[in-house]
């Protein structure tokens, strides 16, 4: 892909043989995920029960194959996608490599929300904690574009509105936990992100939702790359900027919120798998979007592998997983690629 | 292995009034009671092993140091890993309430058909001997729990008839160096409360809901307790330490060495060894003035 | 024909452009001019059609104002630009408007291919264009621009950043799109240069339009000098070309 041709003009900006490769690549890792953990299944019975074959597993390794490791390798998945999907659009909207899915309050919002959840007086609404977390994710970000005013979409001041949501988010969240010191334990595993339980209802509203503003980002990802440029740029090239950014910021958004609602907040996915997926194809059009979710999906269903078998019996938090696989992967990306300028 | 009625689990639902029991476990004769026993929490396990259940638990968390024989393993009790125990292949899992994502955590391993004990942490003493008499039932030792609990009862009262005085003395409980404090809404306030003993926090308790405000340096000052309890002694706190705090040397628990270094442990743990504790703060108590 | 009738843009509360009346002729070069805060770019940026304006501007009959249907291209004088693209996916995105975003026919990248030989960006096809000097980011911005194939172009600034010979290398690369009948419009502070270029000039002040016509007309005309509040000085080469520089002595 990268050597050029002097007789057809310039080599392809995408190669869709890339985005292939991350689908199969998602196929192997989610196979290695629901095969490996402290109890060892046989591998042949796994493959004859996810096929529908006789002679798979039975009884309690069933349940565990179906009931426990399946919907947790496909939570791991969607908000992977979620994540590194919303980060790589977010770096484009806001022309900022360093850019992620938490912005503009995002992550602040969703923590406060669950606070809420877990001090509320009634421990039933502990079952609402995703609900709230997700609602405190949305409000935020429609609180940045609030305030940022007459500069609706314009990125900087989208950006400092988002700091001070943010902030203030996060100066609420820090009272409530100081006058109802039961909820710091919950909340702090809460913000480590956590995949320990999932089932087949989160699985199933969670995909519902991101799968929603997968296509929705999918379906813009070529216009996309006209928010790289100046608005007169892209507007002279066919696109509106402001209705793109709103699209894309809406979209992205609902996608965090309810990976975050999910699995707490996890952390690097959204930066990391999006400048992995650059440095290696050299592309940082946003043709790569899908396979850069797909990418994303696979990053964190290995993460989520090596949580719950790396320290086992213990549960290593996965947010402690994506730090210390993502940075440094992050550091040697960027001095091969020098994607930033010096 | 297994031949209990499938889905059979109980919980202690406690509200500050009454307790239920769901679904009561029929007291087992020694014969059909689970074998198998994980314990993921310290104060259990010290009960299970105390009412003879000990032959019956085949693992306990890595913070379950007491007693010395139980089969301490790396299982952890505030994150447990639903596979881990499953590994195990046990018929009784006994899961802290506070740990993470518990609800979850039994939901799954009911799904996986094992039983789950969802023990929520006690807000006083009778609490704690309707857990120690549930947990009797559910092992087949329910003579012998029931003895535990008619031990500690007398045992308990005779620690607070010995040393509780009629004049109200008033106490500081310190958590950490930060002056963080438990009231008497907490566990600990109430076995204090049980011998008359004055709460300085208490005053502070609508600063936190679950009963731990941290107090101003200020206040302990001018409020001037008699007692000083030091549940940080085991990270370094003592005597010498409060004198160097400025203005603490004006306080009369400092001045007449009435601080009192709590053991580990002890303090926050229920179960039989809470007759320990109450014995142990009487005798503190028997040396103030 | 773009046809500019009584236009008046308003930014927040200033009033930038101020009644301005002209026609710009299809096929030929026109050149803003005046000094800072005129309303040059926003001017440019009203031709385009993204900014918002009352009055009215009409390219072949029809408003420009958010009419996708023209193919213009517009060249800022402060490109954002990207990190990690290179060179060739850049100016690759020139061919968005012809082919739609994110497919490339065969005959666009041929096509690119060219205009890189072209600008002499060929061989740098794979650098990051964030690593250009200033004279080789013009040349891609240029480039881009080309491979657009568009009706009418808007420069704003083309050649401040460059050092001389760029600045005629560059100027005669936008030259070339007259023979392809572009129309072309650009804003310059280099007035010498604008002359030497442009059929037509606009003089702007403070968002009026002291004076438009043919270069010859307007470079030695009274309107130039009062817009530059007389410091500037008009002289004509032996070749009959004009250079216009600015006083040193305020006094005159």
């Amino acid at each position: 892909m990268k050597t050029q041709n002097s007789n057809s003009g310039l080599s392809p900006i995408w190669n869709w043989k890339i985005t292939a490769l991350s689908f199969a690549l998602l196929f192997v890792v989610g196979i290695l995920a629901i095969s490996f953990g402290p109890v060892s299944l046989n591998f042949v019975k796994i493959i004859r029960t996810l096929f529908g074959l006789p002679d798979g597993l039975t009884g309690q390794d069933r349940t565990l194959l179906i009931d426990l490791r399946l919907p947790r390798a496909l939570l791991a998945a969607l908000v992977g996608a979620a994540l590194a999907t919303s980060g790589a659009v977010y770096q484009t909207v806001f022309r900022n490599p360093l850019a992620d899915p938490y912005l503009l309050g995002a992550a602040a919002g969703a923590g406060l929300g669950a606070t809420i959840a877990i001090t509320s007086a009634g421990a039933d609404l502990y079952s609402l904690l995703p609900i709230f977390s997700f609602f405190g994710a949305i409000l935020a970000v429609l609180t940045s574009f609030f305030i940022s005013g007459k500069f609706f979409a314009e990125p900087n001041s989208l950006l400092l509105s988002g700091i001070a949501v943010g902030s203030f988010a996060t100066a609420v969240q820090t009272y409530l936990q100081q006058r109802n010191s039961s909820s710091l334990r919950p909340v702090y595993s809460w913000i480590l992100g956590e995949l320990t339980v999932a089932n087949w209802q989160i699985v199933t509203w969670s995909s519902i939702y991101i799968l929603i503003a997968l296509v929705i980002l999918i379906t813009v990802s070529k216009q996309l790359d006209g928010l790289m440029l100046t608005d007169e740029e892209a507007y002279s090239l066919g696109i509106n900027p402001n209705k793109l950014r709103v699209i894309a910021v809406v979209a992205a958004t609902l996608a965090t919120a309810t990976a975050v609602s999910a699995s707490g907040l996890i952390g690097f996915v959204g930066i990391v798998v999006p400048h992995l997926v650059r440095g290696i194809t050299h592309r940082v059009t946003n043709r790569g979007l899908l396979t850069i979710a797909l990418v994303g999906a696979s990053f964190l269903v290995l993460a989520d592998l090596g949580a719950r078998t790396l320290l086992s019996p213990a549960e290593l938090p996965i947010g402690v997983i994506t730090a210390f696989v993502g940075a440094p992967f992050f550091l040697v990306v960027l001095r091969k690629k020098r994607l930033v300028t010096q | 292995m297994s031949t209990f009625r499938t889905g059979a689990l109980f919980r202690i639902c406690a509200t500050a009034i009454a307790i239920t029991i769901v679904n009561i476990y029929p007291a087992s004769a020694a014969s059909v009671s689970p074998q198998r026993i994980i314990s993921l929490s310290p104060s259990a396990t010290e009960i299970l092993f105390a009412i003879g259940a000990g032959t019956q638990v085949i693992a306990v968390d890595d913070l379950s140091n007491f007693p010395t024989t139980a089969p301490i393993s790396k299982l952890s009790a505030f994150s447990p890993n639903v596979e881990a125990l499953m590994n195990y292949k046990p018929d009784l899992v006994v899961l802290n309430a506070d740990a993470t994502k518990a609800v979850e955590v039994e939901a799954a391993l009911e799904k996986l058909k094992i039983k789950v004990f969802l023990e929520k942490a006690p807000k006083d003493l009778s609490q704690v001997y309707l857990e120690v008499t549930v947990l009797g039932r559910v092992t087949g030792h329910l003579a012998s729990a029931q003895n535990i609990v008619v031990n500690m009862k007398s045992k308990i009262r005779s620690a607070i008839v010995s040393a509780r005085k009629s004049v109200k003395i008033s106490f500081f409980h310190e958590l950490d160096n930060t002056l963080y404090t438990a009231t008497s809404d907490t566990f600990i306030g109430k076995v204090y409360k049980d011998f008359n003993l004055e709460n300085v926090a208490d005053p502070a308790a609508t600063a936190d809901s679950a009963g731990y405000p941290q107090l101003q340096s200020e206040y302990l000052i001018k409020v001037n307790p008699r007692i000083i309890f030091l549940s940080d002694a085991q990270y370094g706190e003592s005597t010498a330490t409060l004198t160097k705090r400025p203005g603490w040397t004006g306080i009369t628990a400092v001045k007449n060495k009435s601080v009192i270094a709590l053991p580990e442990d002890i303090p926050s743990r229920w179960g039989p060894r809470l007759i320990d504790f109450y014995q142990f703060i009487a005798a503190a108590i028997g040396k103030i003035k | 024909m773009i046809k500019v009738e009584d236009l008046n843009v308003r930014l927040g509360h200033r009033n930038v452009l101020k009644d301005i009346n002209v026609e710009i002729e299809d096929g030929k070069w026109t050149c803003l001019v005046g000094p800072n805060g005129a309303g040059k770019t926003t001017f440019l940026k009203a031709l385009l059609g993204s900014q918002p304006y009352s009055g009215s501007i009409c390219d072949s009959g029809v408003e420009v104002f958010r009419n996708h249907d023209r193919n213009v291209a517009f060249v800022p004088q402060h490109p954002q630009i990207p990190i990690g693209m290179s060179v060739s996916e850049y100016v690759m995105l020139g061919r968005s408007k012809r082919d739609g975003w994110g497919n490339e026919s065969n005959k666009s990248r041929n096509l690119v291919a060219d205009i890189l030989g072209l600008t002499g960006l060929f061989g740098m096809q794979n650098q990051y264009v964030s690593q250009l000097s200033g004279g080789e980011m013009q040349r891609a911005l240029i480039a881009r621009a080309l491979v657009q194939e568009p009706t009418l172009i808007l420069l704003d600034e083309p050649t401040s950043a460059l050092d001389l010979h760029h600045q005629i290398a560059v100027l005669n690369n936008i030259e070339l799109l007259k023979e392809r009948g572009v129309t072309i419009v650009s804003t310059m502070h280099d007035i010498t240069l604008a002359a030497m270029y442009a059929e037509k000039i606009v003089v702007m002040q403070e968002g009026k339009v002291l004076l438009h016509g043919t270069s010859e007309f307007v470079i030695h005309s009274p309107e130039l000098k009062a817009a530059f509040e007389n410091r500037i000085n008009v002289f004509t080469l032996e070749s009959g070309r004009p250079v216009i520089v600015a006083k040193k002595d305020l006094g005159n």
